[in-house]
């Protein structure tokens, strides 16, 4: 008796176990099969699908257990590269009255782009017109000409100018002659003249599993290729700003779409015409006629003295070193 | 008088003398040495260049339109000279030819030692962009190059019938070597007049495909916004700097390759009087153009060009530009008035006077105005304010120079410098007191 | 006795001493755990999700800090019992969300308030804390008219529970822009006696298509959370776009040349290396004969 019973604990333990350790299973399985399903959350409650579980049977499940997981696509799939974001057309306003060279900018602007060489791509300039006039700091990055001369001089269609109005380059077609950088009159582009010390750059780019895109300029740099600021596409696509006007602590940087007629410094959301009309915008060195993406506020009504930007005027230096 | 033998005596190519081959040495160690400073450029990129992010641009581009204006003179000397028909050009011209082979082909070469991508230097024909005046180079270049070689081959090939014969018994092999390249050349009516007729239109044809040359040349640097460079004057201040360039170099290689190959009789101190001349107006014209280009901008300029007239009259460049300008064409011209400063051996060192400036024009074209861009020059090292190039520099220069001087030498050595078949062509029409041109 | 005393005196003085030097050592002892604050804000979307936005952080050494990668559990208080309905954890900046996936499920007490609770129960690093959120349902029901050919967006508050306008309430209006959204007219328009405001639209605001994304919020209030209300209204100005990237132009890619180039250059090499040819067969043919 205390025999069978035995065998019959065992046996019922035995079944019981295999049948628990079976629902486990195909409970996970449903769960993972769940979550590759497209299915969406279902507010009136407690309906049920129907599913198929690890062993090939049909069965139903509430809906509230299961989840909607976004597949994940390429997002240059939605457009292409060298065409751009549909729809946008991007600008960026400079504060000159609030700049007083912090150059958060240019440590943002190196540090999210692997820079290393000795050339910065946003520099704060040191500007005064003529004795008499009152000088001023000067953030300059790429001003993304409509017309751009960089690229009408490109003979190998390295870099382009694209629908967004960004113009970007490709490091896998550039040849190095340098042309553009001759071309360029706001001296913007700098070359790699040496293997470019990025680091544990191809580490990183293995594990975030990132594809080398002239969206992401400086990662990596190529030896013998030009580099310059790229306006981030990076981030725009993801919505966030560019790093640079994230990263300036008195918001002389404002980012927008043109065609939404909106610009922000991450704080404050203007419209651009307004801001533009208020404050007297205009281009940099607009009568060379390349229709630059880049406004400038003139530095009236300055919040900050010219003298405070001084003790962080580094003449000779935009790239800080490792020590 | 001579008879047709003794010409063909005088013309024909004859074996290395020690001098020459001590030279040819020389030449390969200059090249070597430039060739590893290139496999050393490949290899760590072009920061073994003084290059920087301001002066991007130095003596390979510098050596490159150097080259590309000394390759003019064949289409200054054959179709200018033939277009005005100056029959003095006769013993001129093939080396004119010559001279303008070895430019152009270096200054393919030297384009390429400047790229930061060499092994992407095919993306300029597979992805060519026609809105780039590189991209116009990379058409003009080889075209003018295939011009030259025509220009220089359909004459050359009843020479190489010529020479098939003289060296029959003293050298087969040789002999068989200017037999296949003669094409079966018998001087036949109808090969004649195939050659004729030929001769007409590459002849025609190169001087167009030069001036374009130049201009293409020129239009790489005013295609930009760069103060010094944005000038409407560029072409023809290209074109006539070819010219002087061009005719400078002929001046210096005719005296050396008469002197070595013993060709005073044939190249004479007229044709050096004449050639003095040419040179002369050659100067001339440069100067005035040079005028347009400095003299009159001095009169009424923007800030940025009165910054750029410092730098060049009395600021960092004072030295080079004065030399150039003054010692370059002024002097040239002056001692070029008389005629003891035509002869030969004057010639010569003018004409070495005037390629050294030439060579030196070239830098102050490129360099200057690349230091002055429109915005300051902040938050880069001291250094990048000036630009001297560097020892890898300087060896590939002068391993480019070495490698055209080579080609020069081994043509001369292997093709008669001056024509035979036509040199015998007009003493016959002179002696039968017919003018003609060929 | 004397000695006796003095010597027990000073052992008690010494050992006072260092407890307390023990005791204030402890302040500075690297294994005391600092407290995980946690801020939680209710978010509403009308006709969408209902989601907390969490963020957690810390005092460390007198500076703050983001709490990263931390189990956070989100419970309501009902009857004096608390029931789980989900977890959630903090990402690498410290900000975590919550979506409450059947709103409906959930019960509000007698008086209409939603009571939440967003626990952390403690690492190796930080100490368990928590943070209540209370909210009442309320709705922004919006919508756009014209008068006086003007464009104008209507909204109005309402109190769900107790199905009453809102009164005195602050809401913004803005259309949704790439990064931030702008803000159409005033800061923010208080809510009349029957809930609700009244704003005219500026009729040059560009959209695509002319269309218009809106939002009326209503910004982190005490009783009510976030509400977003969203509408789509074809008021705006139709954007035209300026781009050249379809024109053949000067620096277009080498796809979109200008004709009169390609046709230039093309000839040019046909010509010059026709004429080329034909020297080439010119001495083919003084070979051949």
């Amino acid at each position: 008796m205390e025999e069978s019973n035995k065998n019959a604990r065992r046996k019922f333990l035995d079944k019981g176990l295999k049948l628990g350790f079976a629902a486990a299973l195909g409970g996970i399985g449903i769960t993972k099969v769940a979550q590759n399903l497209n299915a969406k959350p279902n507010h009136s409650s407690h309906e049920k699908m129907e599913l198929m579980d690890t062993e090939g049977n049909i069965i139903e499940v509430d809906t509230t257990e299961v989840m909607e997981v976004t597949a994940k696509t390429d997002p240059d799939e939605k457009y292409n590269v060298r065409e751009g974001i549909p729809n946008r057309k991007f600008v960026m306003v400079v504060d000159l009255a609030k700049c007083k060279n912090a150059l958060a900018c240019q440590s943002a602007c190196n540090k999210h782009h692997y820079i290393t060489g000795d050339n910065a791509w946003i520099k704060v300039y040191n500007m005064q017109e003529s004795a008499d006039t009152a000088p001023y700091w000067m953030p300059v990055t790429c001003q993304h000409c409509d017309e751009p001369a960089c690229v009408t001089v490109c003979p190998v269609d390295a870099t382009f100018k694209r629908r967004d109005g960004l113009v970007l380059i490709d490091n896998e077609r550039c040849i190095g002659c340098r042309f553009c950088m001759a071309a360029c009159p706001y001296s913007i582009r700098v070359f790699n003249w040496s293997e470019p010390d990025q680091g544990e750059i191809y580490v990183d780019m293995d594990m975030s599993h990132h594809t080398p895109t002239p969206e992401h300029a400086g990662k990596p740099s190529k030896m013998g290729t030009v580099d310059k600021c790229d306006f981030c596409p990076h981030a725009i696509k993801n919505n966030e700003l560019p790093h640079c006007v994230t990263a300036c602590p008195n918001g002389v940087f404002y980012f927008g779409d043109k065609y939404e007629d909106t610009v922000t410094n991450g704080d404050e959301t203007l419209r651009l015409s307004k801001l533009l009309e208020d404050k007297a915008g205009y281009r940099y060195m607009e009568a060379l006629g390349t229709q630059p993406s880049v406004y400038y506020l003139p530095p009236t009504d300055r919040l900050v003295d010219f003298k405070d930007g001084l003790e962080n005027y580094k003449e000779y230096e935009s790239v800080a070193k490792p020590e | 008088m001579k008879s047709r033998e003794q010409f063909i005596q005088d013309l024909a190519p004859k074996k290395f003398t020690k001098a020459e081959k001590i030279w040819l040495g020389l030449l390969i160690i200059v090249i070597f040495a430039g060739f590893l400073a290139y496999v050393d450029q490949v290899r760590s990129g072009l920061k073994v260049t003084n290059l920087n992010d301001y002066a991007l641009w130095g003596i390979y581009i510098s050596n490159f339109v150097f080259f590309i204006a000394t390759s003019f003179v064949g289409a200054a000397t054959v179709a200018i000279l033939r277009l005005t028909k100056n029959a003095w050009r006769t013993p001129l011209v093939r080396i004119a030819e010559i001279i303008s082979l070895a430019a152009i082909i270096m200054a393919g070469v030297t384009i390429i030692i400047d790229l930061g991508r060499p092994d992407r230097a095919l993306y300029t024909i597979i992805y060519a962009r026609f809105q780039s005046p590189i991209t116009w180079d990379v058409i003009i270049i080889p075209t003018y190059l295939v011009a030259i070689f025509f220009l220089l081959y359909f004459p050359l090939l009843p020479d190489l019938a010529i020479l098939k014969e003289f060296y029959n018994k003293s050298n087969p092999r040789l002999s068989k070597w200017y037999g296949k390249l003669s094409l079966n050349w018998k001087g036949s009516t109808v090969q004649k007049a195939l050659q004729q007729k030929s001769i007409k239109i590459i002849a025609v044809l190169v001087l167009p495909l030069g001036l374009i040359l130049q201009t293409i040349d020129a239009w790489l640097f005013s295609s930009t916004y760069r103060i010094g460079w944005n000038s409407t004057n560029f072409g023809p201040y290209f074109i006539s700097g070819a010219f002087v360039a061009g005719v400078g170099t002929l001046v210096v290689t005719i005296y050396m390759v008469r002197k070595v190959k013993g060709l005073e009789d044939y190249i004479t101190d007229y044709h050096f009087d004449k050639l003095g001349k040419f040179l002369a107006l050659a100067c001339l014209i440069y100067l005035y153009f040079n005028a347009n280009e400095y003299l009159m901008p001095a009169y009424a300029s923007t800030v940025n060009e009165e910054v750029h007239l410092d730098t060049l009259f009395t600021g960092h460049y004072s030295t080079i530009f004065w030399f150039v300008t003054i010692g370059g064409l002024v002097v040239p011209v002056i001692l070029l008035m008389f005629k003891k400063g035509r002869k030969p051996l004057a010639m010569f060192w003018i004409g070495i006077l005037v390629v050294l400036a030439s060579w030196w024009k070239r830098y102050i074209i490129v360099t200057p105005t690349l230091l002055h861009p429109y915005l300051p020059i902040q938050g880069v090292p001291e250094s990048w304010r000036d630009y001297f190039p560097s020892l890898h520099e300087w060896l590939i220069t002068g391993s480019n120079l070495a490698t055209a001087l080579l080609i020069l030498t081994l043509l001369v050595r292997y093709l008669p410098v001056v024509a035979i078949q036509r040199t015998i062509d007009e003493s016959e029409l002179e002696n039968n007191g017919q003018i003609g041109e060929s | 006795m004397k000695k006796f005393n003095i010597t027990y005196f000073i052992s008690f003085v010494i050992i006072i001493s260092l407890n307390f030097v023990l005791g204030s050592s402890n302040l500075f002892a690297q294994t005391k755990k600092a407290k995980a604050r946690i801020n939680v804000d209710y978010v509403k979307v009308m006709d969408g999700e209902h989601y907390l936005n969490i963020k957690a952080s810390a005092r460390i050494n007198k500076k703050t800090v983001v709490v990263s990668d931390i189990e956070l559990s989100i419970l309501q208080e009902f009857n004096d019992e608390e029931i789980e309905i989900g977890t959630t954890s903090t990402d690498a900046s410290g900000m975590g969300k919550f979506i409450i996936n059947n709103f409906e499920d959930l019960q509000p007490d007698s008086l209409g308030v939603y009571d939440l609770i967003v626990s952390f129960a403690g690492n190796e690093l930080f100490k368990k804390s928590s943070k209540d959120v209370s909210f009442r349902n309320a709705d922004i029901n919006v919508e756009w008219i014209v008068k006086d050919s003007i464009n104008y967006v209507n909204a109005k508050l309402i109190d769900t529970q107790m199905d009453s306008a809102i009164a005195e309430m602050p809401l913004v209006v803005q259309v949704e822009r790439l990064f931030r959204p702008l803000v159409i007219g005033e800061d923010s328009y208080e809510t009349d006696e029957n809930g609700e405001i009244e704003v005219a639209i500026d009729d040059d605001i560009p959209g695509i298509d002319g269309n218009l994304d809106l939002e009326v919020v209503l910004s982190e209030s005490d009783d009510y959370g976030s509400i977003i209300a969203k509408l789509a209204a074809p008021i705006g100005t139709v954007i035209v776009e300026e781009s050249t990237f379809d024109q053949r132009t000067m620096w277009s890619p080498r796809g979109k040349t200008p004709i009169f180039l390609l046709a230039l250059t093309y000839s040019f090499v046909f010509i010059v290396w026709g004429i080329f040819i034909y020297l080439f067969f010119n001495l083919i043919r003084i070979n051949k004969s």
